[in-house]
């Protein structure tokens, strides 16, 4: 143990002698995760704005225009614009607009629709009770929708949905409407047709959550983590380098000509690297509670469990050291630890959803993701901060970084044990 | 193992993978306890190979070899309280004081407190480095590096105390200082193991040389022994030129 001492006492010297290193530790992890919080948070917010522009055309005083007009207002998606430069147009300038692709979408509304409607149900329902089958007696009811055909079809089932949605719901009122009116005119006992909606299944929509609070993912709550999780795993060239380092200058085989073993030698650097990671990510998470949010960017809520959030930090800076570990031994020179290490954590992050989100890759980018340990380790902070989820619930993320950095951590020593002896 | 030898190697053979020769080809060599023992050899002659294996640091394919009386295969352990080395290369931490890599070193022999202090004061003394010991190693000169590498390897007053080249690239003040000293903690009881191209330091200094080449011992005694044995005049150079002949020795890592 005190020879431990000893060696940590030399780790932590030489690390904090190393400006330059600390630099990459601690400045660039803080920098980034502000300025990235800050893009990604009016990116964001720009796609999330973005409104779709359409040109509402209603000339219908009953129920439907207005269903429809309300509803195209209620959902806050759309740009409604009712006329073109003061005028308001006629079907042929409705489309003409909508194919210049000044809007996405051209609904036109004709006059007395409602009335129409009303006309065509009474027909059909007096039809019916006075036994005969057909009616031929049928006023055409059109309303026409002109889409931009560059629009996904996803988008025009959802607006084509929603309009049918709405003339069916006027339809099927009045013909409760109509038929109840036929039978006060055969029962001497009136009905009210108000008793039935014909609302009576009720959708809720909500975010998932496993316990506690309802929180929505924001662009601090993916950043801090992400970024986080980035600097853990960026200490691999400070780690790795000064591996090589000591082995290039000597020291390491003065080292071990001594009464150290190459496992106490690596348990200093493990320990040393691993409060630095702590601290890193004790000063990310501060600064996305307090800091960030001077930038007009919302606090991170860290979740309930702080156990799940210690045994996670601890799970990515196990991973992230097994890692420099590995880098250290197995790379010859400084230059390839270095070179090699920042291009691998580069790419594991850019895999593993720490510049983009990954609810924001292609499905392709997803699976390959899985391969990040940077993903395992996002998946469980968002877990903790979206889904407050507890220690359970993150146990196969953080095992899976613990693998991870144990199988880096074999493969180092077996190298080392296997070839440096032999070089 | 014979107790009269602080170094003793058996028949060692040592080929790298993807050599054709080996580079210890069955070396014996044998130091005697309380020796200032010069070991000469041109470049490529395996003599960092020796070391390398005397110190544990390297495995060998054949042979034994025992170091205070311990073998390096079994007892490793045993043999590093007792072993000092002093490599070649400034087996330093650049960014830390003289006294800080001097600590640590002291430290990892198992030296604490007041002893540590009091030996790192003595010996910084001893190499005149006391008005240095608080900068950085990586602001010193070239002598004061050497002399510094020397120190951290007999911190622990080691037994025996195994230099390759210690005096590369130093002034004639730093040089003349480090063969001083070097005698005198021979002469308190520390076997030492001197490795040098310099021949006239060698002979200034050892009371026993071997010359090595190809891997093995091709000679090896007291110097007038040699000189008398070889008919090669009065000096080192003369009988290593007629040992190791005049040809180039490059060769590749």
């Amino acid at each position: 143990m005190s020879k431990l001492k000893y060696l940590l006492y030399k780790d932590l010297l030489l690390l904090v002698r190393d400006i330059a290193g600390m630099l990459l530790m601690f400045l660039m992890p803080v920098v980034l995760v502000i300025l990235m919080s800050l893009l990604q948070d009016s990116t964001l917010n720009s796609v999330r704005d973005a409104k779709v522009p359409i040109l509402l055309v209603n000339k219908d005083t009953g129920e439907l225009g207005k269903a429809i007009e309300s509803e195209i207002f209620r959902t806050g998606i759309f740009e409604v614009s009712q006329d073109v430069e003061g005028v308001v147009p006629s079907v042929n300038q409705l489309e003409k607009a909508v194919a210049s692709s000044r809007f996405v979408l051209g609904i036109y509304i004709p006059e007395n629709t409602t009335d129409d409607i009303r006309q065509n149900v009474a027909k059909y329902v007096s039809a019916a009770f006075n036994g005969v089958e057909t009616t031929t007696e049928h006023i055409p009811v059109d309303f026409t929708v002109y889409i931009d055909p560059t629009t996904k079809s996803s988008f025009n089932s959802t607006v084509m949905s929603t309009l049918k949605e709405k003339a069916q719901k006027i339809q099927f009122e009045y013909i409760m409407k109509e038929i109840t009116k036929q039978v006060n005119l055969l029962s001497p006992v009136p009905i009210s047709s108000n008793s039935f909606s014909g609302d009576q299944v009720r959708i809720e929509v909500k975010s998932a959550h496993l316990e506690g609070n309802d929180i929505v993912p924001n662009s601090v709550q993916h950043n801090v983590p992400a970024w986080s999780l980035f600097a853990i795993f960026f200490i691999v060239i400070s780690l790795s380098g000064s591996i090589i380092k000591e082995r290039e200058e000597g020291s390491f085989s003065r080292l071990l000509t001594m009464p150290c073993s190459y496992t106490e030698y690596l348990l200093s650097k493990a320990i040393i690297y691993t409060v630095v990671a702590m601290l890193q990510f004790a000063i990310m998470l501060l600064i996305g509670v307090y800091l960030l949010p001077c930038f007009g960017l919302e606090s991170l809520n860290l979740g309930s469990s702080f156990a799940a959030l210690g045994l996670l930090a601890l799970s990515s800076a196990f991973a992230a050291i097994g890692y420099g570990i590995a880098i250290g031994n197995i790379a010859r020179t400084y230059q390839q630890s270095s070179v090699f290490g920042s291009m691998s954590v580069v790419i594991m992050a850019a895999i593993g959803g720490v510049w983009i989100p990954l609810f924001l890759m292609s499905e392709t980018m997803r699976t390959i993701s899985l391969l990040s340990p940077m993903h395992w380790g996002i998946s469980a902070f968002y877990d903790i901060f979206l889904k407050d989820a507890g220690v359970m619930a993150i146990l196969p993320e953080s095992a899976a970084l613990l693998l991870f950095g144990a199988l880096c951590f074999i493969i180092a020593v077996a190298y080392n044990h296997k070839y440096r002896m032999d070089i | 193992m014979d107790k009269r030898y602080a170094i003793e190697t058996n028949n060692l053979f040592k080929r790298y993978k993807g050599k054709d020769k080996p580079t210890l080809d069955g070396l014996s060599l044998k130091i005697p306890y309380g020796s200032l023992y010069g070991l000469l050899a041109p470049n490529g002659a395996g003599k960092t190979t020796a070391i390398n294996i005397i110190c544990g640091l390297r495995r060998f394919d054949k042979g034994e070899v025992y170091v205070a009386g311990y073998s390096t295969k079994d007892e490793l352990k045993k043999i590093k309280p007792h072993l000092g080395l002093v490599p070649q290369e400034l087996a330093l931490f650049p960014s830390l004081t003289a006294k800080e890599n001097l600590m640590i070193f002291g430290g990892l022999y198992g030296m604490r407190g007041a002893v540590l202090r009091k030996r790192v004061e003595e010996l910084l003394e001893l190499f005149d480095l006391t008005s240095s010991k608080d900068t950085i190693i990586n602001h010193f000169s070239g002598g004061m590096k050497r002399r510094i590498n020397l120190i951290a390897g007999m911190i622990h007053s080691p037994k025996i105390l195994i230099l390759d080249e210690p005096t590369v690239g130093v002034d004639a003040q730093s040089r003349k200082l480090i063969l001083d000293k070097l005698v005198e903690i021979n002469k308190e009881g520390t076997t030492i193991l001197f490795i040098s191209h310099y021949l006239e330091e060698a002979e200034a200094i050892c009371n026993e040389v071997a010359l090595m080449d190809n891997g093995n011992i091709i000679c090896e005694g007291k110097p007038e022994e040699l000189y008398r044995a070889y008919e090669c005049g009065q000096n080192l150079e003369s009988l290593y030129m007629l040992i190791t002949g005049k040809k180039m020795r490059d060769y590749h890592e």
